[in-house]
């Protein structure tokens, strides 16, 4: 199939990783004080694992191919929770502890940072590719 | 016969440039969608590319129809962090801003060598 947008299997794929990852930023800051998850423990802030991916259709040309990203897992950070004083709570132990979240709001405001400007990048990409394909489409003309 | 009117090696070989400007373009678009891919090393057009076009240009110009760019790994590039992934976003976006002028450049000189020869054919411009 022709392509006139060249690279836009690559822009898209990351595209829609750089959504992902923004939607686990949210998770996590949603999720900030949860102390009771599912499981029972405290929530466990989550992050994504980028990886990246080969153009199946040109794998097998000789040299490198376009290559697109996408999110293979959604790690559970390992860290610890924190312990908090709070003789009040319902899930105090008896030292009157509770367990919250070690999340960092200022780290995933970052980290949103990060990923909304890989996204404006992707989105330059587009836009130039949009320029050139109506630049290659107007050849000939005057 | 008709053929000599599209081998100019001028013409031709903007032909090919255009050809390495998308294909240019392709590799920045994955360089930038892998901006934060652990160990992904840049893609770029082969270097030697532009060396063989303008030895094709000042020696044979039948040469410049056998040649063609190919995406390769960047092994030159030096990572940023640690984890081995070689892309600077600025650099990128500087070189998506150049090749998008070069893409200009190319199209406006294959639809002018279009316009002389319709101008040539015709007697009339446009």
């Amino acid at each position: 199939m022709i392509n006139l947008l060249t690279g836009i299997n690559a822009t898209a794929s990351a595209l829609d990783a750089e959504r992902v990852r923004m939607e686990v930023i949210s998770q996590n800051i949603a999720n900030a004080n949860l102390t009771r998850d599912v499981d029972g423990k405290p929530y466990q802030r989550r992050q994504v694992v980028f990886e990246k991916i080969l153009n199946q259709a040109q794998a097998g040309n000789a040299g490198a191919s376009e290559t697109g990203v996408q999110v293979v897992r959604i790690e559970k950070d390992q860290r610890p929770p924190r312990l908090v004083f709070d003789p009040e709570n319902a899930f105090a132990d008896a030292n009157g502890m509770i367990a919250v979240p070690d999340i960092s709001i200022h780290e995933e405001m970052a980290d949103l940072i990060v990923a909304s400007r890989s996204f404006e990048a992707n989105l330059a990409v587009v836009r130039n590719a949009r320029t050139m394909a109506l630049q290659t489409l107007s050849i000939g003309k005057r | 016969m008709i053929d000599a009117l599209f081998n100019q090696t001028n013409y031709v070989a903007a032909k090919k440039m255009l050809d390495a400007t998308a294909l240019r373009h392709e590799a920045i678009a994955s360089n930038l969608a892998n901006i934060e891919t652990p160990g992904y090393q840049r893609l770029d057009v082969n270097p030697s590319f532009a060396v063989e076009l303008s030895q094709a240009m000042n020696s044979n110009s039948s040469q410049i129809a056998n040649l063609q760019p190919a995406l390769v790994s960047d092994t030159s590039a030096i990572a940023n962090g640690r984890d081995g992934n070689t892309v600077q976003l600025e650099k990128e976006l500087i070189s998506l801003n150049q090749n998008s002028i070069a893409h200009a450049l190319e199209t406006q000189l294959l639809t002018g060598q279009l316009l002389r020869l319709r101008l040539a054919i015709t007697g009339r411009p446009g």
